[in-house]
């Protein structure tokens, strides 16, 4: 049970139609810093007042879809949401300079949908049928 | 035999009521009877002296005889009540439970500890061991050799490798399968890969509906580098002290 004076200290911070949001996802009124956005509109805040957020809850991420998903995060969000990097990415040198040209998008966990990962051989098939070749009566088979 | 000698030797005191005579006399014969006998170890001269009957007549009424008369029953050590052990124990037992309820308290008034996953996340170490991937080169070339030292050292055997030469004689891997059911995230892939190929990234939210998903191979796992290079590459940054 959080106390009444935080959630009321909350609500007046954030105002109540964020609120209202709030109480329909990470149900509990929190206040902080808006650290940033990703590619996919999740924002992401951070309160490290210890007064005001336990330690180990001072980040969080407000995920932009309905059907949320802790895969929705981007890996470089992930770093930071698991305390793995201090800073957000947009902060992050090292993250920055690590993001290879070729990365590619970030692709939410599909499991459950069609777009479900179905493995497959990456190899030719040691063996095949076997395709029976007629050969016209009177030729050789040689 | 005995019972005879003993109803003789309480002779003297018959002048007293005949029932209570006939109870305790009974119950003298009997413990004489049971202790008179020259093999018992137990009987000491105290015991003798105060035992028979010839030496020492009483009246059988003046006393009763109880369980509490057996040699070495003589002493009750739990006489006055417990003992210091036994107080100490109820003692310490019930300031601990005091103590216990009062932390109960304290919980009670103070914010949750619980963390609102999947809003906000428990620490991770950059060493933490999730799902596989397979990291290129900056250049975007694919690291893996195709050595098979992972495929060897791998505990669960969750990895199966098939390796040609591609065109340009590079040797690369044609099948690089991890059952990730089998898999037990230990880590040894990782530690034997010479070119930091196979990596175990930090993504811990890979479960799957069915088993089929979790068979992974090559293109599944160079795409999960490929999305996750940047993380990746900053938890070795992070790391690469320790090695
Ligand atoms: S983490 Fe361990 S069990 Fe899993 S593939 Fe690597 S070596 Fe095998
Ligand atoms: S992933 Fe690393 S250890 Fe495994 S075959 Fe490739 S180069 Fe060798």
């Amino acid at each position: 049970m959080v106390s009444l004076a935080r959630t009321i200290r909350n609500i007046r911070r954030v105002g109540l139609r964020e609120w209202w949001r709030q109480m329909q996802y990470i149900g509990d009124a929190k206040s902080g810093r808006l650290v940033g956005t990703d590619q996919f509109g999740n924002r992401y805040f951070e309160n490290t007042n210890p007064e005001e957020e336990v330690p180990g809850r001072h980040r969080w991420v407000d995920y932009a879809q309905h059907e949320y998903n802790a895969t929705q995060v981007p890996p470089e969000w992930h770093s930071w949401i698991h305390h793995i990097r201090k800073d957000p990415p947009t902060q992050d040198p090292v993250m920055q300079n690590l993001s290879p040209p070729w990365k590619a998008p970030w692709i939410e966990n599909l499991t459950g949908t069609r777009g479900a990962f179905k493995t497959y051989n990456t190899t030719k098939p040691k063996y095949e049928a076997w395709e029976p070749k007629a050969i016209p009566r009177g030729q050789s088979s040689s | 035999m005995s019972f005879v000698r003993a109803l003789v030797a309480a002779g003297p005191s018959t002048g007293l009521a005949a029932g209570r005579i006939t109870a305790s006399r009974l119950a003298l014969a009997y413990r004489w009877h049971s202790t008179q006998s020259p093999r018992d170890p137990l009987l000491t001269t105290e015991h003798k002296e105060h035992l028979i009957p010839e030496v020492q007549v009483r009246s059988p009424g003046a006393r009763i005889y109880t369980a509490a008369d057996e040699p070495g029953k003589d002493f009750d050590p739990y006489k006055d009540g417990p003992s210091a052990v036994d107080k100490a124990v109820h003692l310490f037992f019930f300031t601990e439970i005091i103590r216990g309820m009062w932390i109960v308290l304290e919980q009670f008034f103070r914010p949750p500890y619980t963390i609102m996953y999947p809003f906000e996340k428990g620490p991770l170490s950059p060493r933490f061991r999730g799902e596989h991937a397979l990291r290129r080169y900056p250049s975007g070339e694919e690291r893996c050799i195709a050595c098979k030292l992972c495929e060897a050292i791998c505990p669960a055997q969750a990895i199966t490798i098939e390796s040609e030469a591609r065109l340009d004689g590079s040797r690369r891997t044609t099948r690089y399968d991890i059952d990730m059911t089998k898999c037990i995230y230990c880590g040894f892939c990782q530690e034997a890969c010479p070119v930091d190929a196979i990596v175990e990234t930090q993504n811990q939210e890979f479960s799957t509906e069915t088993r089929e998903e979790l068979l992974y191979n090559k293109e599944k796992l160079l795409a999960n580098g490929d999305r996750a290079e940047a993380e990746i590459a900053a938890n070795l940054q992070a790391d690469h002290v320790y090695r």
